[in-house]
């Protein structure tokens, strides 16, 4: 499929990125080369194969409910935002 | 690698690894600088030695991380604008082991911003030169870890390798890159690019310093649910192979592959023949597919795992915000470099309603023929071998407007990760005009120390 | 055309907090209530870079647990995906939860009046943050995000009154307390509801409109019967019912369209890289099975001896511990004292004022005891009521319903040799003369008067059927 101008927007909304106007038209050509190389994979006849997601065979990887201590706290953490307030992360207002 | 002793001072090899650095500065292998620390760690370690205490296997040995491992000395960049400001309260798994033995972290190296390069030209600081030619890249996207070891800077680089990101560049600077078996080394405190692809391993200068670092690094984290148990447990001479036969990937001797490079890995065969390994052409059609595949579920889980940079917790947040999509969308904007975005917005295609089976879930089935077609071959050879990169170290800015050339660097790199095999980059020979061209062994899973076995094998016997 | 045309079709997502001790991926404290805010919170929460989750392996017996109490399929093999979408509740910007294997497979939940209803799957999520706005900013506190969360979503035909889905919701949050999976405290948002709701004519369904996070039984009922009527009148009217979220005000009572991408959303789910997946053993699935405690539905069968009224058995079913209790009165007792016990607590202990009782303090014996006292007329009902609310007491754990008795002085007096004598003083009583003599002319009406005399003199503690009948032959 051909990527166009209106893909590239909704993929940028979809990206939560707000691009400058002059990043669109290069992304257009880029993002149609790169879909257009991998549909190649279209060729390939995968029909009942497996997919798979994880290249390894473990299973039940898990932990005993037990609260343990962490390198950083709270301070630590709050400390790396640009704002906070009340030992809260501050926002611009949510909708 | 030159270990401290009651001899060798510590302090020594830390100011000679740091006055180095200075040297090369113009290289830019380095990001920042650790070198107050560092130098108190060596004095520190130098007077444990003096009272004869046990230090460790790595006692002041000096190192470079890639900017992706997070330590609490100085800032993680990941090579963005979106972290330049990040003071990690974390130390990776990795990063603390070494520092466990002794070893001592003088700086952080370079890497395309989120490793997502295969040039370092991605870095929102710049490039990384090869060690050989300045005109030409460093490869990436741990370039500034391999250019470091090649300049002789330090004996030794962490880097982290998602498709070929230690390989490449050490091939292309003419040292020794390890990508062990997915699961091998604990991912936890790197900034994750893909999370089923991402490795963690060395650059170095011969096998049995890959062994000795590896060694350490390796093993079952609880803080990172897809570590294997420990499996690195081997001398180096014990783990020999089983059958003594080699592949050779013939799909890439030819299309796509400079003739210098097929020449390469033509003569390491014959080497190994020397050595006494029976070497032969296997056809693996299915190999052709592999880019294709992997810039699938690659950039979906790279647009998955950078969702999280957002402004609001950490790193950059972009000025004058009035309402919460400007604190996304700008941030996002101003944080990412161009190739960061590509991915992210091929990532979200990929996975977005309507073409989740078309492309993704494709992939991931194609992602099974492709680790089968390895397991079929395993039956037969220890080991395939195959090039690192279709050719030698590329000029600077010779692929940055194409996207997809700089992805074909990736064509013979990527297979590995696909299959969470082991491989590694070992420096094979020159090209006319002197750049370096390495060839890569790939075994099956957890044959790591067998694959470094043989290429040292190989080295002595030829 | 009226209401009556219309079939009303309701669908419910439930979600579940889970009360583990630590939280679904991270190992920090899960119970965040009257904690600091983001006290509660891990480089793991809080997505730092390079952070990884790691599964807390009683979350996934918790949802065994409720699986099974539901009557569902349990999946042995589970995997999480990620669910993507950008706000500042959702630190990672994905949720981890299960879109193509959940945990729980189909099922059916019973209730109380018959019905039952038809469990399509349910799934093992993280919970997000806290939001609370101000003028033009908003504040957001981490504590909540990471708790482990079972979506519990409904098949169709799904529910067809308000009523019916009120019923559901309170047997989902009995069901879920019994099994012993959450706290259940729906002030604290323990568990929260996600209602869609449509209504047609016809046998096809008609568009439905979703209204999230309703945290309360009433408020999905009342909610229900606002938006069905709604919509009703909206087709009524010519119009028709745009598929969209709406938000519940509990102050109006009325719903209103949200302004939201929600309908827009592509969460572009993924599967989970970093947490290999669940593979359980149908052996453990059993071993949690045996471990099962009672649940209502084999209560409601067992008690049907006991010929309780609906709200009065129900009533009792709401707190596990009192169905517990009477379940072994009634192994004791049987059907002669176990009855008493049930009308003590639906009319006595849960007619107090302020329910904050420990229910555990009175046993099984000795609450089987009180009944037989009452029942051997040893104690007056008065009396065995106030000796109830004293078992109650932490004070009393020690003693028995008969040694309360005793110190309470409310042992009856059955000893006719001893009522005797107070009779005779009582029939002798000059005041006593004229009714005495009314009964011996057989106006028994008269004799009430005696009665109440003696048991004026005995302080209440005879037992007035004994009196009754004793006056009687004294006189004839």
């Amino acid at each position: 499929m051909a990527i166009t101008r209106k893909d590239v927007l909704h993929l940028a909304e979809l990206s939560n990125l707000r691009l400058s106007e002059d990043q669109i038209e290069p992304l257009i050509k880029d993002l149609d080369n790169i879909v257009g190389y991998i549909s190649q994979l279209d060729e390939l006849d995968t029909d009942g194969v497996e997919p798979t997601y994880q290249c390894f065979d473990m299973q039940n990887v898990w932990r005993e409910d037990v609260i343990e201590e962490f390198e950083a706290n709270r301070e630590d953490l709050l400390n790396l935002t640009v704002e906070s307030e009340d030992h809260q992360i501050k926002v611009p207002k949510v909708l | 690698m030159i270990i401290a002793d009651k001899n060798t001072k510590a302090v020594g090899l830390v100011r000679a690894a740091l006055d180095k650095a200075k040297e090369y500065e113009d290289y830019h292998c380095f990001i920042s600088m650790n070198e107050a620390r560092a130098l108190d760690r060596a004095r520190e370690i130098d007077e444990r030695i003096a009272k004869g205490e046990k230090v460790g296997r790595l006692a002041g040995v000096p190192y470079a991380i890639k900017d992706n491992y997070l330590s609490p000395e100085g800032v993680t960049t990941a090579a963005s604008r979106m972290l330049d400001n990040f003071p990690s309260p974390i130390t990776a798994t990795a990063v603390a082991k070494l520092e466990a033995e002794g070893a001592i972290m003088i700086g952080r190296a370079n890497l395309d911003s989120y490793a997502h390069g295969s040039s370092t030209e991605n870095s929102y600081f710049g490039p990384t030169l090869n060690a050989r030619d300045k005109e030409r890249v460093a490869g990436g996207s741990s370039g500034g870890s391999a250019a470091a070891v090649a300049l002789g800077i330090v004996p030794f680089a962490l880097g982290s390798d998602t498709g070929g990101s230690i390989r490449q560049p050490a091939s292309y600077n003419g040292v020794w890159g390890m990508k062990p078996t997915y699961g091998t080394v604990s991912r936890y405190g790197v900034v994750a690019m893909a999370s089923s692809l991402d490795t963690m391993g060395c650059i170095a200068n011969n096998a049995e310093d890959v062994d000795l670092i590896m060694s350490i690094i390796a093993g079952k984290d609880p803080k990172d649910s897809t570590t294997l148990d420990d499996f690195w447990t081997r001398e180096l001479e014990d783990a020999k192979p089983k059958k003594k036969t080699i592949g050779i990937i013939k799909d890439f001797l030819k299309d796509g592959v400079d003739p210098e490079v097929s020449k390469t890995v033509l003569s390491y065969a014959n080497k190994m023949k020397k050595a006494g390994y029976e070497v032969e052409e296997i056809s693996m059609p299915i190999m052709k597919y592999g880019l294709a595949i992997y810039y699938i579920i690659q950039p979906a889980e790279v647009a998955s795992n950078l969702s999280r940079y957002d402004g609001i917790r950490y790193g950059h947040r972009a000025a004058e915000i009035t309402d919460l999509d400007s604190i996304y969308g700008k941030t996002r904007d101003e944080g990412f470099m161009p190739e960061n975005k590509r991915r992210i917005m091929v990532g979200n295609f990929v996975l977005s309603s309507g073409f989740f089976d078309a492309y993704y879930l494709k992939a991931q089935k194609a992602r099974t023929l492709l680790i089968n077609a390895y397991n079929e071959a395993f039956e037969k050879y220890d080991a395939l071998l195959c090039a690192v990169a279709p050719a030698p170290a590329f000029k600077l800015g010779e692929k940055t407007d194409d996207p997809l050339q700089m992805y074909m660097e990736d064509m013979m790199s990527v297979l590995a990760n696909l299959a969470g095999l082991p491989a590694v980059a070992i420096p094979a020979g020159e090209s006319e005009s002197g750049l370096p061209i390495g060839v890569q062994l790939i075994g099956p899973r957890k044959s790591d120390q067998v694959l470094l076995n043989i290429a040292k094998n190989v080295e002595e016997n030829a | 055309m009226s209401k009556s045309d219309y079939k009303m079709t309701i669908g419910i997502e439930c979600h579940v907090q889970l009360n583990t001790k630590t939280k679904l991926f991270s190992a920090v404290d899960n119970d965040a209530v009257d904690k600091e805010p983001n006290s509660c919170v891990s480089p793991i929460d809080y997505a730092l870079p390079g952070m990884l989750p790691v599964l807390n392996k009683a979350a996934i017996e918790k949802c065994v647990r409720a699986g099974l109490a539901m009557n569902c399929k349990i999946n042995l093999v589970s995997r999480f995906d990620r669910k993507h979408y950008y706000y500042p509740d959702l630190p990672k910007g994905y949720q981890i939860s299960q879109m193509y294997q959940p945990i729980i497979g189909a099922g059916e939940v019973h209730l109380p009046d018959g019905s039952s209803v038809k469990i399509d799957h349910a799934h093992l999520e993280e919970d997000a943050a806290k939001l609370t706005h101000f003028g033009n900013y908003s504040l957001v506190d981490l504590n909540r995000v990471g708790t482990p969360l079972l979506e519990i979503v409904t098949d169709l035909p799904g529910m067809s009154s308000a009523a019916q889905a009120r019923l559901y919701c309170e047997e989902l949050h009995r069901l879920m307390i019994y099994a012993g999976v959450t706290n259940g405290d729906l002030y604290q948002g323990n568990m929260r509801f996600d209602v869609n709701v449509s209504v047609s004519k016809t046998d096809k369904l008609g568009t439905r409109t979703e209204t999230k996070n309703l945290n309360s039984f009433r408020s999905v009922e009342r909610m229900i019967e606002y938006e069905s009527a709604r919509q009703i009148s909206v087709l009524e009217k010519g119009g028709e019912i745009i598929q969209e979220t709406r938000g519940w005000n509990d102050a109006t009572g009325k719903t209103t369209a949200q302004r939201n991408k929600e309908n827009a959303q592509d969460y572009r789910y993924m599967p989970e890289p970093d947490v290999p997946p669940v593979v359980l053993e149908q052996s453990y699935v059993d071993k949690v099975e045996a471990n099962m405690p009672m649940m209502p539905d084999e209560y409601r069968s067992k008690f049907g001896v006991l010929n309780l009224d609906n709200s009065e058995r129900e009533a009792i079913l709401n707190y596990p511990i009192l169905a517990k209790r009477l379940n072994e009165v009634l192994d004791k007792g049987g059907v002669q004292l176990a009855p008493r016990v049930a009308h003590w607590f639906s009319g006595v202990l849960l007619a107090e004022e302020n329910l904050d009782k420990d229910f555990t303090l009175a046993t099984a014996n000795e609450l089987t005891e009180l009944s037989e006292m009452v029942e051997k007329k040893e104690l007056s009902s008065t009396g065995a009521k106030a000796i109830l609310m004293e078992m109650y007491d932490r004070k009393n754990t020690q003693k028995t319903p008969h040694q309360l008795a005793k110190e309470m002085n409310l042992l009856q007096e059955n000893d006719e040799d001893a009522l005797g004598v107070i009779i005779d003083e009582v029939l002798t009583a000059p005041e006593c003369a004229k009714a005495a003599e009314d009964v011996r002319n057989g106006e028994m009406k008269a004799i009430g008067f005696l009665v109440g005399q003696v048991m004026k003199k005995s302080k209440g503690k005879a037992n007035p059927a004994t009196v009754n009948e004793l006056i009687k032959k004294k006189l004839s």
